[in-house]
């Protein structure tokens, strides 16, 4: 169309320094103003304009069709996709409401064999991208639930070629591939085949150096962790690198049969007995003295480098200690439930035993505790305290919800709470979340 | 106070989260109340009788007290933002969908009462919409005649302004100021012809749109010209021309005449799509309609025959069988291999390209002049996804 180029350089340079191009219209005979009423004007200008109009609406509306080459088809993906309201769930989170939750989500939807919604696929991937540094769980779990179309997505975009480095990782990707790579390939594998990942960590642990030795760690964190893991935890509680340790030290407390935690519950069970009273009975709590090198070697430290005063030292210490013990300990010892435990008065001590124990039932995965504790909670519990808020804020994200109340108890009238009352919306949440991945 | 027993039995069903969504004005609203009905106290609400009411608990001493008539809906809020409904009542709305709002229809508070009386008592009389016919039929006249030679005065100073920029060279517009188009759109706002000042302010932005921005300022400022000569002459246009010019310079039509002299169309409507725009700090949303049985096919023959009867036309909507591509630029293609370029301003597409996995899908959006725009598309089970 180059009628209509001429007319824009002339309109550009303007008609006082140019001349006025020919300009026909395509499929009318001679200039485009031939026909012009007699009133025509002689400014150069207004002709321009009048044949710029002219040409403008001639090719506007006989504009031809153009050429594209369509996109490889992306495989067909043998999982359902989820609910629609579970689609709809899924992008309220994507769009900023409890965000937090969105792993949870993800977890259950691939646990299902189910899809997400195609068209929340670029929204997903991109947050998983975004959050990725600090969580690197959320990328494989968005590939996974985002099944071949999200891999199709990532054939398109660079940005997104993650999908891939976690989508079906083959041993290549273990050998030769970088650090996201190999992740998402023992992440794979520890999915499928807890024993077989342990194997490969224990012939790769030699020649790892210490950022690789907590990936590793962090990876068996993630799935099928049990007791066959523990002769590795345990010698790796006496490695150099402080993070290894750290790391080995949470996995061990987090399994209630391990060695760790029955020495934990031998030094627990010294500072906390039953009193029987002549009405009710109560909880008698004296915090161990003082923490030795068998303790700091399984991750238990005294708190702030040890600046904190002999009282709060002791209180710290109590916690560590409580947060690693075995809640089994306990329900055994006292011969009582968790809800008759916590039913007891353990006056001052309560804000202490409510965040050690609470700890101890997340990293267990313990739902009997966890929802005696978040009742406890939401009845106008110990929550007081900043930590005590904190706990309760994890609680009510790792409690199963439709085990726990989702209303407070708490004297009926009163102002609810900030904690409380954020606690039971995510409670709420998570109870239809989950429920909607059902249909 | 009683409440009139037609609301009695009006038990209203309950709507879903993204109905309560829709309502809002704006994104931060929706988000502001979503918050809101996640955490702030609600120290009192109810819902009953057709309504919907509660006390939300602000920074102020008095809570705010918010109440919505479902038949409506119709809302009314005692805060002081002036968007409409506020977020507090959003977030009233929010709480009643997920079903935290206690029925208690046998005693709502006074001050629920006294509105939705004051609101019936309103309805009951024959409903008073459009103003009545001009008290003074000569003066009406009168006034009709100055605006048609404000505007006839306004468009010639506009074109004599056009005519200079093509004079002078578009060249120098890239170093122009957004005064230079709010100025001579200032004049038309003088002239009474509001559609030209929206369409001239609008430019100002067009010298910075990347490659091909001399075509595209030159396609409007011809335009422009087209509807001042078209104006001038009026007098020899066909009546159905000389209307379109009419509403293009932003002469308003009033609802009884539309009513009067349209033809009515019916059919059973389908939503299409909607789209937001916000221009001038004036917030619009077009929405697309499709009939049943009046659906249109072959998009540009029929934007061709459209812009026989309305040249300033710039949006056409369409619905599209085809197939998203990226190659050698964003389109879409049909079963042909024919392909639309998707419009440079609506971003990457990926929602649209995810839901197609490559295989064709069915998409409503609007065609202009740089592209079609993507409104909504059905997935695989013909449920729409806005984009």
């Amino acid at each position: 169309m180059s009628t209509w180029q001429d007319l824009v350089t002339a309109s550009l340079i303007g008609t006082e320094r140019t001349g006025l191009p020919d300009t026909g219209v395509p499929g009318q005979p001679g200039p485009a103003d031939a026909r012009r009423p007699t009133q025509a004007p002689d400014d150069p200008a207004a002709l321009l304009l009048d044949r710029a109009a002219l040409l403008t609406v001639a090719r506007r509306g006989g504009r031809p069709a153009g050429h594209a080459e369509p996109p490889p088809e992306a495989e067909p993906d043998p999982a359902p996709a989820v609910s629609p309201a579970a689609g709809r769930r899924l992008a309220r989170m994507l769009g900023g409401e409890h965000p937090d939750l969105l792993a949870e989500w993800l977890t259950a939807v691939v646990a299902r064999d189910r899809r997400a919604p195609a068209h929340l696929l670029p929204a997903l991937l991109d947050r998983a991208r975004r959050v990725s540094p600090s969580d690197p769980e959320l990328r494989r779990l968005a590939a996974e639930a985002g099944g071949s179309r999200a891999r199709w997505l990532a054939g398109l975009n660079p940005d997104r070629t993650f999908v891939t480095a976690h989508a079906g990782a083959g041993q290549d990707a273990w050998r030769l591939g970088g650090k996201s790579q190999r992740r998402g390939y023992l992440a794979a594998l520890r999915a499928r085949d807890p024993g077989a990942a342990r194997d490969l960590i224990i012939q790769s642990w030699e020649a790892a150096a210490g950022p690789e030795r907590v990936m590793f760690l962090s990876v068996m964190a993630n799935a099928g962790l049990s007791l066959a893991d523990e002769p590795l935890l345990e010698a790796a509680l006496d490695e150099r690198d402080a993070e290894v340790r750290g790391w080995a030290a949470h996995l061990l407390a987090r399994l209630p049969g391990s060695a760790l935690g029955q020495r934990m519950a031998q030094c627990a069970l010294d500072c906390i007995r039953i009193e029987s009273g002549a009405r009710d009975s109560r909880l008698v709590v004296i915090p161990p003295a003082r923490g030795d090198a068998a303790m700091r070697r399984d991750g238990v430290t005294s708190g702030q480098g040890g600046r904190l005063q002999e009282r709060d030292a002791r209180t710290h210490l109590l916690h560590e200690v409580l947060a690693r013990t075995p809640l089994r300990t306990w329900t055994g010892r006292f011969g009582r439930t968790a809800e008759q435990i916590l039913a007891l008065r353990s006056g001052a001590w309560a804000p202490v035993l409510f965040t050690g124990w609470s700890r101890a039932a997340m990293a267990q995965r313990d739902q009997e505790w966890m929802t005696a504790l978040i009742n406890w909670a939401l009845a106008g519990g110990p929550t007081g305290t900043l930590f005590g808020a904190e706990t309760l804020r994890q609680l009510a994200r790792r409690v199963d919800p439709a085990r726990c109340a989702r209303e407070t108890t708490a004297s009926p009238g009163a102002e609810i709470p900030p904690p409380i009352r954020d606690a039971i919306s995510v409670l709420r949440f998570r109870y239809d979340m989950l429920k909607e991945l059902e249909l | 106070m009683s409440v009139p027993q037609a609301r009695v039995s009006s038990v209203a069903e309950r709507w879903d989260r993204e109905r309560v969504l829709a309502l809002a004005p704006d994104a931060p609203s929706q988000r502001t109340a979503q918050s809101l009905a996640s955490g702030r106290a609600w120290p009192a609400t109810g819902a009953g009788i057709g309504a919907l009411w509660g006390e939300c608990q602000g920074s102020g001493a008095a809570p705010y007290r918010a109440v919505v008539d479902l038949s409506g809906p119709a809302y009314r809020c005692s805060c002081p933002s002036r968007k409409f409904p506020c977020k507090h009542v959003l977030a009233l709305l929010l709480l009643w969908a997920e079903g935290t709002v206690p029925n208690d229809a046998a005693d709502p508070p006074g001050w629920v009462a006294t509105w939705l009386a004051t609101r019936a008592a309103k309805a009951s009389p024959t409903p008073s919409g459009e103003p009545a016919e001009p008290k003074d039929p000569k003066a009406a006249v009168r006034r009709a005649q100055q605006r048609e030679s404000r505007v006839a005065s306004g468009l010639a100073e506009l074109d004599q302004w056009l005519c200079d920029q093509a004079r002078q060279g578009l060249a120098v517009s890239q170093q122009a100021g957004y005064g230079h188009w709010g100025d001579i759109a200032a004049r038309m706002i003088d002239a009474q012809a509001p559609g030209l000042a929206e369409r001239l302010r609008a430019l100002a932005s067009v010298p910075h749109s990347g490659a091909g921005w001399a075509g595209r300022l030159l396609e409007e400022y011809a335009l422009l010209h087209l509807l001042a000569v078209a104006y001038r002459r009026r007098d020899e246009l066909p009546p159905p021309l000389r209307e379109t010019v009419r509403s293009r310079i932003g002469f308003s039509l009033r609802q009884a005449d539309v009513l009067a002299r349209g033809q009515p169309v019916r059919d059973h409507w389908q939503v299409l799509a909607r789209r937001d725009l916000e221009q001038d700090r004036i917030r619009a949303r077009r929405t697309w309609l499709r009939g049943r049985k009046t659906g249109r096919d072959a998009l540009l023959l029929s934007f061709a025959a459209a812009l026989a009867a309305d040249p300033w036309l710039d949006t056409w909507p369409a619905v599209l069988r085809v197939t998203p591509a990226r190659a050698p630029a964003p389109a879409v293609r049909d079963a042909d291999g024919d392909a639309l370029p998707l419009h440079p301003g609506a971003g990457d597409c990926w929602t649209l390209f995810a839901l197609s996995g490559g295989r064709p899908v069915t998409l409503a959006g609007e065609w202009t002049p740089r592209g079609l725009w993507p409104l909504t598309a059905w997935d695989e089970d013909a449920r729409a996804v806005a984009l």
